[in-house]
């Protein structure tokens, strides 16, 4: 089986995001913000199945995690975009395995989603909330898990695929 | 030359016969002048193990406290006659607990998932109360579970009061702990440590929920004076809630 999206048993670990982002464990926690769980699990996705399972990917969980949030603001085009960007740089570039380079992707990816959300509230007129806080809380959170979670993922998920990059 | 009349004693025999009379009546004196001084502790001392037990006491505080519960009852149901005559939000039918199974106080969502639903009777909008007070509504539900949306999510706009001043407001959440309140009137008169509670005039809470405290004022806000609150029912501290359904509904 050459593409992790074919195996509904890997599939199936994306659940894993939406329960991680609702059971949101305490001691995972900066200052009552959590990591972005969906980062997590879509940069190795991305990087192992490609740019169009992984902007897929990024469109499920976006509309997952959007059906579990208040408001109207969304993770949608984030997710999709990094999905899409992970899954061309696994393919096309050298192969991403330093514990270092997960985290600073990590590191932007949700920098990048906090950005998107923190746009739509300008849009919305809602930009009152302290946002800044949260959004560096969670990008610092989720770069430091990045490097331990991710490397593992990587590293299971290209060993389940026949080549791994390809 | 006659001596004149001389002074005489009483006898001796006289005296020895009348001093405890003479006693007596001194005694009497000193009794009427100090108003029973002496007889009504004698008395005391005398009749305590005769007194009136703490039995009676409780009967007494017993009925105080019906007497109480009956008028309670009574301006209760004058109440909600009233707020219906004035077609405002009346007290909460049932009440139902539910545990918090999600919390993200202080994330992008302020918002918390609470262990019922549809099917136990939750809807959209219905008060949720924690130990503290007010700590939001219902803002989406599914058969078994419910979102909240905290006060301090930019969402949540709730009618409240001060008390002490009896000066209404609009609690609106800014997406960070502590939310502000919006004065209707230019000279509200509140001061940091005045209590906040849901206003008697609101269509969407139950009166007079307790909701925070007063932290700063600014008065120089436009158009008019807002105040900071410290909510006292901390999110993030929870594990049960009550979720107040509103009467009418199953």
């Amino acid at each position: 089986m050459s593409s992790l999206a074919l195996r509904g048993w890997y599939r199936a670990t994306a659940l894993l995001v939406p329960l991680l982002t609702l059971a949101s464990p305490g001691f995972l926690k900066l200052g009552d913000v959590g990591p972005a769980w969906a980062v997590l699990w879509l940069l190795p996705w991305a990087l192992v199945d490609g740019a169009r399972s992984g902007a897929l990917a990024g469109l499920l969980l976006g509309l997952v995690l959007d059906g579990l949030h208040l408001g109207p603001i969304s993770e949608i085009p984030a997710l999709m975009v990094l999905g899409w960007w992970w899954g061309r740089m696994g393919r096309k570039g050298l192969p991403i395995e330093r514990s270092f380079s997960l985290g600073l992707l990590a590191l932007l990816g949700t920098a990048f989603v906090g950005l998107t959300l923190i746009l739509q509230l300008a849009v919305l007129g809602e930009l009152q909330r302290p946002v800044l806080y949260t959004w560096l809380s969670q990008t610092l959170l989720t770069a430091l898990l990045a490097p331990m979670v991710c490397s593992l993922q990587l590293l299971f998920w290209r060993q389940q695929t026949s080549g791994g990059r390809r | 030359m006659q001596a004149g009349p001389r002074l005489r004693l009483p006898p001796v025999r006289l005296i020895l016969q009348v001093w405890p009379l003479a006693l007596l009546v001194l005694a009497g004196v000193a009794i009427r002048l100090s108003k029973g001084a002496g007889v009504a502790d004698a008395y005391a001392v005398l009749s305590r193990p005769f007194w009136p037990g703490t039995a009676q006491g409780e009967w007494v505080k017993q009925a105080q406290r019906l007497e109480d519960q009956t008028r309670l009852s009574q301006l209760t149901a004058d109440n909600q006659r009233l707020r219906q005559l004035l077609q405002l939000r009346s007290q909460p039918g049932k009440e139902l607990m539910a545990p918090v199974i999600s919390r993200d106080p202080g994330g992008w969502w302020q918002q918390l998932v609470i262990g019922q639903g549809s099917i136990q009777g939750v809807t959209p909008g219905d008060p949720v109360v924690a130990p503290g007070g007010l700590l939001g509504r219902i803002a989406s539900v599914t058969p078994t579970t419910a979102s909240v949306a905290l006060l301090t999510d930019p969402s949540s706009h709730v009618g409240v009061w001060v008390a002490r001043t009896q000066q209404h407001g609009l609690l609106t959440g800014l997406g960070s702990s502590r939310p502000v309140l919006r004065f209707l009137d230019k000279d509200p008169g509140v001061r940091p440590g005045d209590v906040v509670l849901t206003s008697p005039a609101s269509t969407l809470v139950p009166p007079n929920l307790s909701v925070g405290v007063i932290q700063s004022v600014n008065g120089m806000a436009s158009p008019a004076p807002e105040a900071v609150v410290q909510l006292s029912a901390r999110a993030g501290a929870i594990d049960w809630v009550r979720v107040l359904m509103r009467p009418g509904r199953p």
